[in-house]
């Protein structure tokens, strides 16, 4: 009977070859995305991790409290709008002084699309030997849901409210892995919850392009409470943007992208937002508007995915 | 000099060499995850997906939460392809 | 200054940045992360030469902006490494953020501020404001008064920093345009010779490192007493650095030979009547124009401060206690205050000073330059204080329009 039963256990688990560093109990909203993120990186890249952190949703338990910590990691805690240099630092030091590292830069989207954009693009620009990820929960959760430039047409925040004169963000999103993929690096990559077994592939091959260079990792996380659904639905979100092409799954290796995870027959993205309040005052005009939206990126990706010829790094930068 | 009571270095760092520090989520719950072991085929999609990452193996049989730091989110009772996870009240717990 | 000749350094004729990348380039960094600014581009040009010709051999980020040079550096410090980054004026400001986190952190970065103005419109021109803009960081500041100085506050700094008591960021001030560009002597001192100076610190106990695996983390949210503890940790930091700036400055003539007295230099202070608090490029003009007033009888003197955070009150207060009249020359403005900040703060401790008379100067700003003519204006001034006579508190020295308006 057990033996039958262990055939059935999910292959994600043979991902998670070290254990988590993190303590049981610490404060993220039950149903956090972010959280499930956190604790599975270190869980399938190994605990000798050095984590950078910045003020954000991942702060509080990042960050340790005067001598104490929430977790076992290296962890170097400092602002967003340096967040990139500050693991450029890091790396290069190690590098000098000839210390093993893996530097992970942790970061939101309010760092990585907004504030701290400028020195992510610089660090990616000069190839900087690190793994930079974004958990992307499309605003600013921890300051109480603002816009970033990654929170989709129509979504409220608190910074674009839906009123007579508003439909919520009256903007497209920026499409950030897209741009990161961009700067030619050995890795980029997007990534969500709903798909974990997709998700470590990603990590592992960005802790193997690092040695290249850097690594860009770009992760849907939802938020429950910012953007108001039940917090059981998480996983679901994510596979429904999935589904919806409202999220593709895809890795570009030295700027040649490919789709990891093809939706054959995609669903209407109104599948997806349906289960989230803060498109539920959009109309099917504005709806069809997202849509377009989600059509437009994709059709980018597409297209960029279906060049021919093989892009390879020069051969002064192959390890 | 001053003191090391907060900080035991000059800057601030912390050190987990020390106990972690640790919430007790368990009290933020208002449903509890039940496990229906009969029900359970062991594919550990409500271990894998767990945010806390506290539903424990047990004898390689079944999963079970740690009702500790569980915070009942759900997420465990959705994703579970067999229904074999129910979330129930957690008054009904109580005595 | 005592200057004893050495037979192994060699005299160079180089500019105030190339004496800041040669001392950059003798402390041997693991880090430099630089972005150019006029005027301090010329010192990250040469050590991109030095990286270039394999002369030094560090990690060299050429970054995207000032703001993540001083991260950079910021996280490579904390990490245990040895570091100098260089800016100026709006790159400083650009940095500002990073520069208190690297302060609270504790990073013992080593950073050359090559003084410009930071007006609300954009001016090149010479100035000390954007060291004032930063002044209460929490870092450590010194101000050199030559290229000389220049290359060895910068090998002094490392010592500062870097010491196991101390764990705070220096910052080297130098004049732009002034002493950044302007070519003199330099006794650029042997490679052994530093490496003697700074060996001194591989004796101390490590400083605390992130390592990988090392279940260490840096950036701890300071709570309840731990954020006052860190804050009361720095101040105490501060204070005992001018202690230990004093030792530097004497080992540092041990094997080099030059000396400058510690956190203030004093010209001509012995049996001086009045005196002039000046700071930078300046001083080497006011020394020469006391030169020229003694011949006529006047005694003045000099006191020339080398290190302006943490403030050196005491050693300030011993050098001026019991002068008739104190003249202090700012190279920026105070805003709020009438006087510059130097003179501002100074005036914190007028009742330690013995019944010293003060007055402000503000000169040097907006290119234009504290002139002999200027400096003896000073002086003359400040006798006249001394002498009892009607002074005006504040004297903006090259624009006589402020006091024909009779505002200030």
């Amino acid at each position: 009977m057990t033996e039958k039963k262990k055939d059935n256990l999910t292959k994600v688990m043979d991902y998670l070859k070290h254990e988590d560093p993190f303590s049981k109990g610490v404060a993220f909203c039950p149903g956090c995305g972010l959280e499930l993120l956190l604790r599975f990186i270190p869980q399938v890249m190994g605990n000798d991790i050095v984590i950078t952190g910045t003020p954000s949703c991942s702060a509080p338990v990042l960050l340790g409290q005067n001598n104490q910590s929430w977790h076992t990691l290296s962890y170097f805690g400092t602002l967003m709008t340096g967040a990139a240099a500050n693991a450029t630092g890091l790396a290069r030091y190690y590098r000098k002084a000839g210390i093993k590292n893996t530097v992970v830069c942790f970061n939101g989207d309010g760092t990585a699309a907004d504030i701290g954009f400028g020195n992510l693009s610089g660090a990616a620009e000069r190839n900087e030997p690190f793994i930079y990820i974004c958990y992307d929960n499309e605003g600013y959760m921890n300051t109480g849901i603002q816009k970033s430039g990654t929170t989709p047409f129509g979504a409220t925040t608190t910074t674009t409210p839906f009123g007579s004169a508003s439909k919520g963000k009256n903007l497209r999103r920026m499409n950030l892995a897209l741009k990161m993929a961009m700067h030619k690096i050995p890795y980029a990559a997007t990534a969500t919850l709903s798909d974990l077994d997709d998700l470590a592939k990603k990590l592992l091959k960005a802790k193997e392009a690092k040695k290249r260079g850097f690594a860009f990792l770009h992760v849907f996380a939802p938020c429950t409470t910012g953007w108001g659904f039940a917090p059981e639905n998480t996983i679901e979100v994510c596979r429904r943007a999935v589904k919806t092409n409202y999220f593709p799954l895809w890795e570009a290796e030295n700027g040649k992208i490919r789709m990891t995870k093809t939706v054959k027959k995609p669903k209407p993205v109104s599948t997806y937002t349906e289960l989230i309040k803060k498109f539920a005052h959009l109309s099917q005009e504005d709806l069809q508007i997202l849509q377009d939206d989600v059509d437009y990126e994709y059709c980018m990706l597409g297209g960029l995915s279906l060049l021919e010829g093989e892009c390879r790094l020069p051969a002064s930068l192959e390890d | 000099m001053s003191s090391n009571k907060y900080f035991k270095h000059e800057g601030p760092w912390s050190d987990s060499n020390d106990p972690l520090m640790c919430s007790d989520t368990g009290d933020w719950r208002t449903k509890r995850p039940v496990v229906d072991k009969d029900k359970c085929i062991f594919c550990g999609f409500c271990a894998i997906y767990c945010p806390i990452q506290v539903m424990e193996m047990v004898e390689e049989s079944y999963f079970s939460p740690d009702l500790d730091f569980c915070k009942g989110c759900g997420i465990c009772a959705k994703e579970c392809p067999k229904n074999a996870i129910s979330m129930m009240p957690e008054g009904d717990f109580k005595k | 200054m005592i200057t004893k000749v050495q037979k192994k350094s060699q005299i160079k004729v180089i500019t105030g940045n190339a004496a800041a990348a040669i001392a950059a380039k003798l402390a041997r960094p693991d880090v430099v992360a630089a972005y150019p600014i006029t005027p301090q581009t010329e010192v990250i040009e040469q050590i991109s030469q030095f990286h270039a010709n394999g002369e030094m051999d560090c990690e060299l980020i050429t970054v995207e902006g000032e703001n993540s040079a001083m991260n950079a550096v910021m996280a490579a410090s904390l990490a245990g490494g040895r570091v100098f980054t260089a800016t100026s004026s709006w790159g400083l400001v650009f940095m500002y953020d990073a520069i208190l986190a690297a302060a609270g952190a504790r990073a013992p970065i080593v950073m050359v501020n090559v003084n410009r103005e930071t007006p609300g419109i954009i001016a090149v021109s010479s100035g000390q404001q954007d060291m004032i803009s930063t002044r209460d960081a929490g870092w450590i500041f010194l101000i050199a008064e030559d290229c000389q100085e220049v290359l060895d506050l910068v090998l002094q700094a490392y010592r500062l920093a870097e010491d196991y008591d101390i764990q705070v960021p220096v910052m080297v001030h130098y004049d732009g345009f002034y002493l950044s560009y302007l070519s003199e002597g330099v006794d650029v001192p042997i490679q052994e010779d530093v490496d003697r100076f700074l060996s001194v610190l591989k004796t101390q106990p490590e400083r605390t490192k992130l390592v990988p695996g090392g279940r260490l983390g840096c950036g701890s949210h300071g709570i309840l007493g731990g954020y006052l503890e860190l804050r009361h940790k720095h101040v105490s930091a501060m204070e005992r650095a001018k202690a230990k700036f004093q030792q530097i400055d004497k080992e540092y003539e041990e094997i080099f030979g030059r000396s400058y007295g510690g956190l203030v230099e004093e010209y001509r202070m012995d049996d001086a009547d009045v005196v002039l608090v000046g700071s930078g490029s300046m001083c080497g003009t006011i020394k020469s124009v006391i030169d020229e007033k003694r011949e006529e009888g006047v005694k003045a003197g000099l006191l020339k401060m080398r290190m302006y955070r943490p403030f050196p009150s005491e050693a300030m207060i011993k050098a001026l206690k019991g002068k008739k009249a104190i003249g202090v020359v700012d190279r920026s403005l105070c805003f709020g205050f009438k006087g510059g900040p130097i003179y501002t703060e100074l005036k914190a401790f007028e009742t330690k000073l013995g019944g010293s008379k003060m007055i402000s100067f503000i000169d040097g700003i907006a290119n234009t330059d504290i002139t002999k003519i200027n400096v003896a204006t000073m002086i003359d001034t400040t006798c006249d204080l001394a002498a009892g006579k009607n002074v005006r508190e504040v004297t903006w020295v090259s624009y006589p329009e402020a006091q024909e308006e009779g505002g200030l």
